[in-house]
């Protein structure tokens, strides 16, 4: 089973969480939470088991955090791995594009809507946005948040 | 007309009539073209054409060249000027010179020069002068690869053409272009040359930049190619003497394998016509239903295969000349 | 002309954002030497709507208008992830019947995808009549899905619970109508296209995708399949009616161009079998759950859903904190990591392989930017 193998591989990383989820209700097969300094070795476990980095966005969780969140997957098995990353503001987390290329873009689409740095990415710039933006949309204190729109 | 014969001479009456005759045969057969291209286009692709401005369309072009005219000719900023100017009139001149020699029918030949088939190719090696003049001034990145592209594709194309060509002209011993149709009273030539007959077709696409050798203006990576930045009437010339090349490429078909005038019944004016409309089918044809080929297998196509093939063909041809 | 000198030995092209095969506003910035590739980097954004920003300022109801501008091509699947995604926060059961619609009207308009893609594709490659083809045929089921859904386009058909109008003898007819005459057309299209030297000279060994790369670029649908990985959401994590159908997932074996132009096609035809057995089995009863409140108010809490859209896997990912509004819509959307590889796969290329290679992805600009 890849989940069990995926907790092996997690093992040694000492994560706050390595559960199973409840896929009926969330979707996930496997549960887990981390600091964003482990996500570079955690990304790294999951690329040995064969998962492919199926998004990478985060969460204006609160006013003193966001949460990184990373969803993998496996192209021949069904099992879906999702890691939360609780990350303080102002913030800036290491980058897994070494690790997985496809991640450079999610992760300047992260920097784009939220601000969030990552630290050595190679080309961390607007994606999405204009290059002159001096905003990041997807924060809660944002502009057009109005109610009822 | 008996003025102009007794100031000019008999011979300088038919070059002015002539040449009056071939502007009224370029406008009139290249709105003709451009027609039936949509039509043709438009029927291989399930769909009627153009059918509301006169009889199915028919007098569609015309409106379509009204427009054009009415349209601003935009020069861009950084252009070069003269060069940008010159350059469409550039391709349409020597395309209108091929006129000259090519014979319509026994009679119907403005000038019947002994070297008429090397005038023709001549001319129409001047084409890529144009459309390298066109890239090359217009500043514009996608319309200098389109002319250098344009620059390969017609040297690799040019020497499949002239070799096949060189063995119609051993077979009838003449350049003169009344000579070779005459000989082919009895045979077309098609039917004794076939291989060059493939050959000729494929180098005539390649020379005219029609699909599926239009690399040069290909639209989906070019644009538009060399005549990207051009609008208006001065786009419309490129157009025109694309045509009007389709033609002349055609009616050299038509000439060199195809018997030229000759046929039963109709008049050979007639007979010419339905033979080069025919070829101007053909190449319709390939076009709407190939895709594009890549530049370089172009290339590659040109020198391993055509060249080779027609070399083959020559030394066959001029081998079965000398053993008969 | 070129300002860096001519001792430089390359120069920069822009190839859009207004470019005839660049489908949309999508700008690649083309670093070249002569006609080959030395970089390509995609700007994207262009089309940047914010529609992860909207989803966060308005209530479940009123994002699913926005799902069909996502990606207009395949509107309904996306549809179908965001239905399927809320109705799973709030434990919605959707009845049978209302399965069977969504996934026989799904298909659907994953042909109208694939037709359009396959004509928008040859256009790329210098083929002006396939696309008429693909657009006739197109047309047949833009109208049957015009009947239903009452839109050509930017469908917004599915509700959460069910579908909102029943198929009627018409439609049904209709559609096994189509399903015969295409099957009819598939020489054709052989003919035309797939047997076609030049179109074959162009595409072999043309923009390989290796395995490891769509691991690295996590890339999804024909992209996948094409490079020999049967991975297809609608199997591997089978989801609404799917499992009661018997279908294939067609893969390629080089992962070139031309496999993923041969993996679309096959699966046009996988499509028509699952809407065949579809209608076959067409339970009765309702198309609408019992009881679903007016007012959505998902308790706090979490939820990805994966759906197969005809580019990809879309992702719908909700995170909700007990409110009317969603606190957070995640879109993962399969044309943005397969956009992503393009760099890689275009070096070293012609600039004709390039368009063929950036035809091959099948991105939908919309989608990529949201």
């Amino acid at each position: 089973m890849l989940s069990e193998k995926i907790q092996k591989a997690l093992a040694p990383l000492n994560l706050e969480k390595v559960a199973a989820g409840d896929y009926s209700k969330t979707g996930y097969h496997l549960e887990a939470a981390a600091q964003p300094g482990q996500m570079p070795a955690v990304a790294q476990a999951l690329l040995d088991t064969g998962c492919f980095l199926e998004s990478l966005t985060a969460v204006d969780s609160s006013r003193e955090s966001f949460t990184l969140v990373y969803h993998f997957a496996n192209f021949y098995e069904l099992c879906r791995t999702v890691v939360h990353a609780p990350l303080a503001k102002p913030a800036a987390a290491p980058t897994i594009s070494h690790i997985y290329a496809g991640a450079d873009w999610y992760e300047r689409e992260v920097y784009d809507l939220y601000g969030i740095r990552f630290a050595g990415h190679p080309n961390l710039k607007r994606l999405l946005l204009p290059e002159d933006a001096d905003f990041h949309p997807l924060l809660k204190d944002f502009g057009a948040t109005q109610e009822n729109v | 007309m008996n003025f102009m014969v007794q100031t000019l001479g008999t011979a300088g009456a038919t070059m002015v009539v002539g040449l009056i005759g071939v502007m009224a045969l370029v406008a009139v057969n290249a709105l003709f073209l451009i027609w039936m291209e949509r039509k043709v286009s438009a029927h291989m692709q399930l769909r009627p054409g153009p059918m509301e401005v006169g009889w199915h369309g028919a007098i569609q072009t015309i409106a379509d060249a009204i427009k054009l005219m009415g349209k601003e000719l935009i020069t861009p900023e950084e252009v070069d000027r003269p060069i940008f100017w010159l350059a469409p009139i550039v391709i349409f001149l020597p395309v209108l010179l091929s006129f000259l020699v090519i014979p319509f029918s026994a009679s119907w030949i403005i000038r019947d020069m002994n070297v008429g088939i090397v005038l023709i190719l001549a001319f129409s090696t001047l084409a890529v002068l144009s459309i390298l003049m066109a890239g090359w001034s217009s500043n514009n990145k996608y319309a200098v690869l389109g002319a250098i592209r344009s620059v390969a594709q017609n040297v690799a194309y040019e020497i499949p053409l002239l070799i096949t060509v060189m063995s119609i002209i051993l077979m009838v011993g003449s350049f003169k272009l009344t000579d070779i149709v005459a000989a082919q009273e009895r045979l077309w030539f098609v039917l004794l040359q076939p291989v060059a007959f493939i050959l000729y077709i494929i180098c005539a696409t390649a020379e005219t930049n029609r699909a599926p050798f239009d690399i040069p203006e290909a639209e989906s990576e070019l644009v538009a190619g060399f005549h990207t930045e051009y609008s208006g009437m001065r786009f419309a010339l490129f157009f025109l003497a694309e045509y009007t090349n389709m033609f002349i490429c055609s009616a050299i078909a038509a000439v060199l394998f195809l018997g030229g005038w000759h046929g039963p019944i109709l008049p050979g004016v007639v007979w010419f016509l339905i033979k080069v409309y025919f070829v101007i089918f053909l190449m319709m044809w390939f076009r709407w239903t190939f895709p594009r080929t890549r530049f370089d297998q172009l290339i590659t196509f040109a020198w391993k295969i055509l060249i080779p093939l027609a070399f083959a063909n020559l030394l066959i041809t001029a081998l079965v000349l000398k053993l008969r | 002309m070129f300002e860096r000198g001519l001792e430089e030995k390359t120069f920069w092209l822009n190839l859009g954002p207004q470019h005839p095969s660049t489908h949309g506003v999508l700008r690649v910035l083309l670093e070249m030497d002569g006609e080959y590739i030395v970089t390509a980097e995609p700007v994207i954004g262009y089309g940047h709507r914010g529609h992860e920003h909207m989803a966060e300022n308005r209530n479940y109801q009123q994002f699913l208008p926005n799902m069909g501008r996502v990606d207009y091509l395949h509107a309904l699947a996306f549809n179908q992830g965001y239905c399927m995604a809320v109705e799973k926060l709030m434990g919605i059961k959707v009845p049978e019947r209302a399965e069977y619609i969504r996934v026989i009207t799904a298909e659907m308009n994953r042909l109208t995808s694939h037709f359009l893609w396959v004509g928008a594709y040859l256009m790329d490659l210098g083929a002006f009549t396939p696309f008429l083809y693909c657009f006739d045929d197109r047309e047949h089921l833009l109208d049957l899905l015009d009947r239903i859904t009452g839109s050509r386009l930017t469908y917004c058909f599915y509700r959460f619970g069910g579908v909102p109008v029943d198929l009627d003898e018409e439609f049904i007819a209709g559609t096994r109508a189509f399903i015969k005459r295409l099957r009819s057309r598939w020489p054709d299209y052989d003919n035309l296209v797939t047997k076609n030297i030049i179109f074959i000279k162009r595409t072999k060994d043309v923009g390989v995708i290796t395995k490891e790369q769509c691991v690295q670029y996590g890339l999804t649908g024909p992209m996948v399949r094409g490079s020999g990985i049967a991975y297809d959401i609608r199997k591997s994590e089978p989801y609404s009616a799917y499992p009661e159908f018997d279908f294939e997932i067609p893969i390629g074996d080089n992962g070139d161009v031309y496999d993923r132009y041969i993996v679309r096609i096959r699966e046009m035809e996988q499509s028509l079998r699952i809407m065949e057995q579809a209608l076959n089995k067409l339970p009765e009863g309702p198309i609408m759950a019992e009881k679903v409140p007016k007012r959505l108010k998902p308790a706090a809490g979490e939820v990805y859903q994966a759906v197969e859209t005809a580019r990809g896997e879309f992702g719908c990912y909700i995170v909700s904190q007990g409110d009317i509004k969603p606190y957070r819509i995640k879109l993962r959307v399969p044309s943005f990591a397969n956009l992503s590889i393009l760099p890689e796969a275009s070096v070293d290329n012609l600039v004709a392989d390039v368009v063929a290679i950036l035809g091959s992805i099948d991105v939908v600009v919309p989608e990529v930017d949201r």
